[in-house]
């Protein structure tokens, strides 16, 4: 079984990831991850900010490959910023497999596994990769 | 009525003492802290017991370190208070003696600067901010970020991003106060170890601990002390603000231009009038986002205009002539007090082999997590 590693940023049923944003009603301005409390851009009210799914795919904004990290994830990897095509602007980490990926590259999650428990559940968490619709380059892994 | 800096009670710095900026060690912040306060006292030609009130930036040691501190001195029973701002606590520590100075709540302030990596902790844990990278994008990754758009944006390559880093390692190596001493070349930064994106171990300032101190005085204080006025310097805006909402421009730049903007525009002074500037350089990239934001040369332009001398001791503006954060380095509360000792030395004629000739209008500038951004302009009349 599949259980979200952080079921409050993102959905866990579908085969493809969901993000679990909010959206301000009183200015519009769409959040991921979701914000609590008030909104930033406009100072409405936590009952202003109501929950909006939002689709894991966007634009890749930047992209630095990780050589040297302290923390548990093993490196290297690459993080990404993604300007999701709901708008906000995010960083999330890129496959394994999405080395190729460059600055402007369509791209979308998948689930990846964190962790499988003793029982055989799987944590997982999204990752992103080159959208299928998306042409795959060929020129190598990126430094 | 809002008024600014300049139109309060002017304020000058009138002495400045730093301890080097080193590895940290055993030698308690207490001892790092009261060798910069003893150091610009003599340079001010004050006593302790001149000093009114303190301001203490400080980010990542203990909390109530002041008094622990200036009891060294003689304890006087001044007024004293810890700033933290992150990587502007020093800056803002310096902002508030000047204010306090500037509203004729006192004549003599101190700020001083002083750190030790003790007690890093996170903001965002304490908020309890979840995200979907978790930890991994330390700062390095959130500058290589940064570095890989602006190469994208505007062609840069990664060897003259390095170039930043082999300039402030010259001006550095002539810095006595400075924790990375020695001259690079090119070749040395970009070699290994890579630390994230394009970023090697050179183009990241090194993590180390230290003290500065900044003393600054009314024109009564002056007259009344006895202090030398050819060695003042006028403290001409201070200006301070903190991130909006900016969307897909990159918020540290957007940051650095608003408040330098501001800074500016209250100290009656243009961008091309400015002689030194020692900037917020921790990671290679950001002085060339913060030349171009702070409006020193075009968008885009300042790989080509630094390969062309133009920031160098000696070219059209100094940027970093104390080898900035990345040589000097970056022990967090003293930085932004430093960067204001490295100015006034600058503008006083009195900074030996780093001398920037004619040196007259300088600004300083730190951003901090948050993000928060300090800058201030000071002249030498």
């Amino acid at each position: 079984m599949k259980i979200p590693d952080q079921s409050t940023l993102y959905e866990g049923i579908a085969d493809r990831p969901r993000l679990r944003g909010n959206a301000c009603s009183a200015c519009g301005r769409v959040y991921f991850p979701p914000l609590a409390i008030g909104c930033e851009k406009c100072g409405a009210s936590e009952t202003h900010l109501r929950p909006e799914s939002l689709a894991a795919s966007g634009t890749v904004y930047s992209l630095a490959q990780v050589h040297l990290h302290r923390g548990k994830t093993p490196a290297p990897f690459t993080i990404a910023e993604i300007q999701l095509d709901a708008g906000p602007l995010i960083r999330a980490t890129l496959a394994p497999a999405a080395a190729h990926v460059r600055i402007g590259d369509r791209v979308s999650a998948e689930w990846a596994v964190v962790r499988t428990e003793d029982n055989g559940d799987e944590l997982v968490e999204p990752v992103f990769t080159a959208s299928s619709t998306a042409a795959v380059t060929t020129n190598g892994a990126h430094s | 009525m809002r008024t600014p800096l300049a139109q309060l009670r002017p304020v000058h710095v009138v002495g400045v003492g730093l301890h080097p900026y080193q590895r940290p060690s055993g030698t308690p912040y207490t001892q790092l802290g009261v060798h910069s306060v003893r150091a610009a006292l003599t340079d001010a030609g004050l006593r302790w017991s001149d000093v009114e009130s303190a301001y203490t930036g400080t980010a990542v040691t203990s909390m109530a370190l002041s008094r622990l501190m200036y009891r060294h001195l003689g304890a006087s029973g001044i007024p004293m208070v810890q700033v933290e701002n992150a990587s502007a606590s020093g800056s803002s520590a310096f902002r508030q003696a000047c204010m306090e100075v500037a509203a004729g709540l006192c004549d003599v302030a101190i700020a001083v600067g002083v750190d030790k990596p003790l007690n890093v902790t996170d903001p965002q844990r304490a908020a309890g901010l979840q995200n979907l990278v978790g930890d991994r994008v330390a700062p390095p990754t959130h500058f290589a970020l940064l570095a890989a758009r602006y190469m994208h944006d505007y062609g840069a390559t990664p060897e003259q991003l390095a170039a930043v880093a082999v300039k402030n390692s010259r001006n550095g190596a002539l810095n006595p106060n400075a924790q990375r001493r020695e001259p690079r070349t090119i070749e040395e930064v970009l070699a290994p170890p890579q630390i994230s994106g394009t970023l090697t171990q050179l183009q990241c300032c090194p993590i180390g601990e230290g003290a500065a101190a900044v003393i600054v005085a009314s024109d009564d204080a002056i007259a009344r002390l006895g202090l030398d006025r050819t060695r003042a310097v006028r403290v001409l805006s201070s200006a301070a603000r903190s991130e909006t909402v900016y969307d897909l421009e990159n918020f540290d730049a957007a940051l650095t231009r608003e408040t330098t903007e501001q800074a500016l525009a209250e100290a009656g002074v243009e961008a091309t009038d400015l002689d030194v500037v020692e900037l917020h350089d921790a990671f290679t990239v950001e002085e060339l986002l913060y030349v171009e934001a702070m409006g020193l040369c075009k968008p885009g332009r300042a790989a080509t205009a630094l390969e062309d001398g133009e920031f160098e001791i000696g070219g059209r503006v100094a940027v970093s002539p104390s080898g900035g954060l990345l040589s000097m380095g970056h022990p967090i509360g003293p930085t932004g007090v430093g960067q204001v000792a490295e100015v006034t030395a600058q503008l006083r004629g009195e900074a030996g082999e780093r001398q920037h000739a004619g040196a007259r209008v300088g600004l300083t500038h730190m951003v901090g997590l948050g993000a928060v951004c300090v800058v201030h302009v000071l002249r030498k009349d």
